[in-house]
């Protein structure tokens, strides 16, 4: 199956359009920005699946801007890890769905327009980012995305969150610089920005810079996706931005670090100018570390988001040591628990979201016994929790075997002991949760009164839980997808 | 010790970094690969394939255009992001603080207005002229909107909120990615491609036309970005 050329440019010029002229849509009524939003992204995944459809069919290709020749202009490339658009897409249409009510309920109405034009903002950097074939075009998306991100955690106008989003800023700031700079050492040893040209070049260049460059571009990702000690921004930031802000940040806004590195283990490995070695060792103790301590904080949380948030940092864990491993299984088990991870968490965000929103509360000593007034978006979550564990029927299994697999594979059975015990952990505290909202008396009797979520924002909950349920029953589907990318990536190395 | 501690950090940051960048190609060298690879392409088919006379025009606007959409996509974000977080908040401390602190001196009234007009003309030069000279739209948008700056500074609130159009204000400030993306889409229709300019001596001008319509674009999108900027974070001053 071909597409048209321009359809890969498509899939980030339609949301940058659509999100410049938010403002101007929603200037009357605040309706209309929700509406001309949900419209620009339903389009957008529209063209998203297309694409994706033509990688499964015929492999990685490519679009060329201005109908340049490639290292002169810039390359957009869409491989099978680019087919996280798919995702980014999904959740962006559900957290659309899910803010309209949430949006007029949590900010002033003058905020809104601006609020969806954010939202289009950040999904439109990380659609870029992610198909992007180019160093310095990567940085450009990376800076949409990240600044949407910043103001998105503010917007609700709360003194604690703007103190959150500045924090989260100022880390993020840094890991931006360090990859610009990275970038920058990249150019001056090639003399190219196009991703595939730099590491054709890089073959005899001196290692002391290439291993600085990889280290900070490393660095800065690591930022990004919040790796165990590098993660002390997002605690706060995700469990006190609104909760389709935090389904969003939680479920794609990280794994932009993850997308980021495997486009640097693409050009690294391929130029063969450096052993990473040392790198995936770090990689793999990290993501050790984050899983074990990222599960223990979770467990003496009692506010629902910022367990969830801590679960984020355990479950980045996963994903980083798959990629440390450089095992086929492992990098597999990772880059699809990239897909499975962001439905989870969003499943749970917005779950919790939606109880916040009828209840006004948010710890699970005040939310005891929720499960009995609403009972479908708590089956939700319930769903959730058992497949962020990694029960065998639900979408989080399979990835976490196929780590554990890479890890035996890989020669370092330590690290699959490791990741038994943080799921033992997250065992523990998603069945406290569970076991919250269902069996604990409630604290406040009032509580068995509110109501069922309203429809706008349950069903993007029911929409996610089932696709954890059917990810899981369907989970070979998208791990013999990413395989030829997989193989293509670890072949200069031996492995694959 | 905190001091001690920072300045260890510090270290252990600058000595990989210095000891790596000695190791860089040096500066300025013929050489180097940055001179060498893909640079002398610009250099030398830049002015005849790519529309503009000025290199670096050709390369913001045309072979790296994409990322210039991104840029301007950056910095109409930054705007969302002041909005987003400001507006609607500061209504109550607004009514509690004097409508003007201090009156402004005479002196500075009188030159703000007398150069206006000139500020104006040579933004809209730095504007039009990008395409031949250094220069362009955000160096031209700039200008103009440091100029807003500066009337707003000498006027009272309700003469300074008529400085900017009310009607079309949000088109205007979204005008940088708007008449970016209207302008790949018309080289779409064109050349076949998205941000394609149409090479060769007759169809010059229509390369020209589109450059310079993105140059006002990001002209009057950067101005109306700025003043927007600082009238939210000035609102109840």
């Amino acid at each position: 199956m071909t597409t048209w050329p321009p359809l890969l440019v498509a899939v980030v010029v339609v949301p940058i359009l659509g999100a410049v002229l938010t403002p101007v849509v929603g200037q009357w009524r605040a309706r209309r920005a929700a509406d001309w939003a949900l419209g620009t992204m339903l389009l957008t995944s529209v063209v998203a699946l297309l694409l994706v459809a033509r990688v499964a069919d015929g492999g990685p290709f490519s679009y060329v801007a201005g109908g340049w020749e490639v290292p002169y202009g810039i390359e957009l490339r869409f491989d099978e890890f680019s087919a996280v658009t798919a995702i980014i897409c999904l959740l962006g249409v559900l957290a659309i769905v899910f803010s309209r009510r949430y949006a007029e309920h949590a900010l002033p109405e003058v905020r809104i327009p601006y609020y969806y034009a954010l939202l289009l903002l950040n999904l439109a950097g990380m659609l870029g980012f992610s198909i992007t074939g180019d160093l310095f075009n990567l940085f450009v998306f990376m800076e949409i995305l990240s600044l949407s991100g910043y103001a998105l955690v503010a917007v609700s106008g709360e003194k604690i969150a703007e103190m959150a989003a500045f924090k989260y800023l100022v880390m993020g700031a840094v890991s931006s610089i360090a990859v610009l700079f990275a970038i920058g050492m990249l150019y001056a040893l090639t003399g190219s920005l196009n991703m595939a040209d730099v590491a054709s070049r890089l073959g005899g260049a001196p290692v002391a810079p290439v291993a600085v460059a990889f280290g900070m571009m490393a660095l800065g990702f690591m930022v990004k996706a919040a790796i165990f000690p590098l993660h002390i921004w997002l605690p706060d930031a995700h469990a006190i931005a609104p909760s389709p802000v935090s389904a969003i940040l939680s479920g794609l806004v990280v794994k932009v670090g993850i997308v980021g590195m495997l486009r640097l283990y693409q050009i690294a490995y391929t130029s063969r100018a450096l052993d990473l070695e040392a790198l995936n060792t770090v990689l793999m103790w990290l993501g050790a570390l984050s899983i074990v301590m990222g599960a223990f904080f979770a467990v003496f949380q009692d506010d629902v988001k910022m367990m969830l948030a801590y679960s984020t940092i355990s479950n980045i864990g996963y994903i980083v040591m798959g990629l440390g491993l450089a095992s086929s299984a492992g990098v597999i088990g990772a880059s699809v628990h990239v897909f499975n991870h962001a439905i989870i968490k969003a499943t749970l965000f917005l779950g919790a979201g939606a109880l916040i929103f009828r209840t006004g509360k948010r710890t699970l000593t005040d939310l005891a016994g929720v499960g009995h007034a609403m009972p479908w978006t708590v089956a939700a979550i319930s769903v959730g929790a058992i497949s962020i564990v990694g029960i065998p029927p639900t979408a989080g299994f399979l990835c976490k075997w196929y780590i554990a697999l890479g890890a035996v594979e890989a020669g370092h059975p330590f690290f699959a002991f490791a990741l038994v015990f943080g799921a033992l952990f997250i065992f523990i505290y998603y069945i406290r949760m569970v076991n919250a909202f269902y069996f604990r008396p409630p604290r406040d009797p009032a509580i068995l009164e509110v109501r069922e979520a309203p429809a706008s924002m349950l069903v993007p909950i029911l929409v996610l839980a089932t696709l954890c349920l059917v990810m899981g029953v369907l989970g070979r589907i998208p791990l013999s997808f990413i395989e030829p990318a997989v193989t293509r990536l670890l072949a200069p190395i031996g492995g694959g | 010790m905190k001091r001690a501690l920072v300045i260890a950090l510090l270290l252990a940051v600058a000595v990989p970094l210095l000891i790596a960048v000695a190791d860089l190609p040096p500066h300025g060298s013929p050489d180097a690969p940055a001179h060498t690879h893909v640079a002398p392409r610009y250099l030398e088919r830049g002015a005849e394939e790519a529309g503009a006379e000025n290199i670096v025009t050709a390369v913001i606007l045309n072979y790296r255009g994409l990322d210039t959409l991104g840029e301007v996509t950056v910095i109409f974000t930054a705007m969302a992001a002041v909005l987003a977080v400001l507006v609607g908040a500061r209504a109550v401390t607004a009514l509690d603080t004097p409508a003007s602190a201090l009156p402004v001196s005479m002196i500075v009234r009188f030159i703000v207005r007398v150069l206006a007009p000139f500020i104006v003309l040579f933004s809209i030069y730095v504007v039009l002229n990008g395409h031949v000279t250094p220069g362009g739209g955000f160096q031209g948008g700039t200008i103009a909107g440091a100029l807003v700056i500066a009337l707003t500074l000498i006027m009272s609130d309700e003469q300074a909120a008529r400085l900017l159009p009310r009607r079309p204000e949000r088109v205007l400030q979204a005008a940088a990615p708007l008449a970016f993306i209207m302008t790949g889409v018309t080289g779409l229709l064109l050349t076949g491609d998205f941000l394609g300019y149409p090479v060769g001596h007759e169809s010059a001008l229509v390369a020209t036309l589109m450059l310079t319509f993105v140059e006002i674009g990001i002209g009057v999108g950067g101005a109306m970005v700025i003043a927007t900027i600082f009238r939210t974070m000035g609102a109840g001053r």
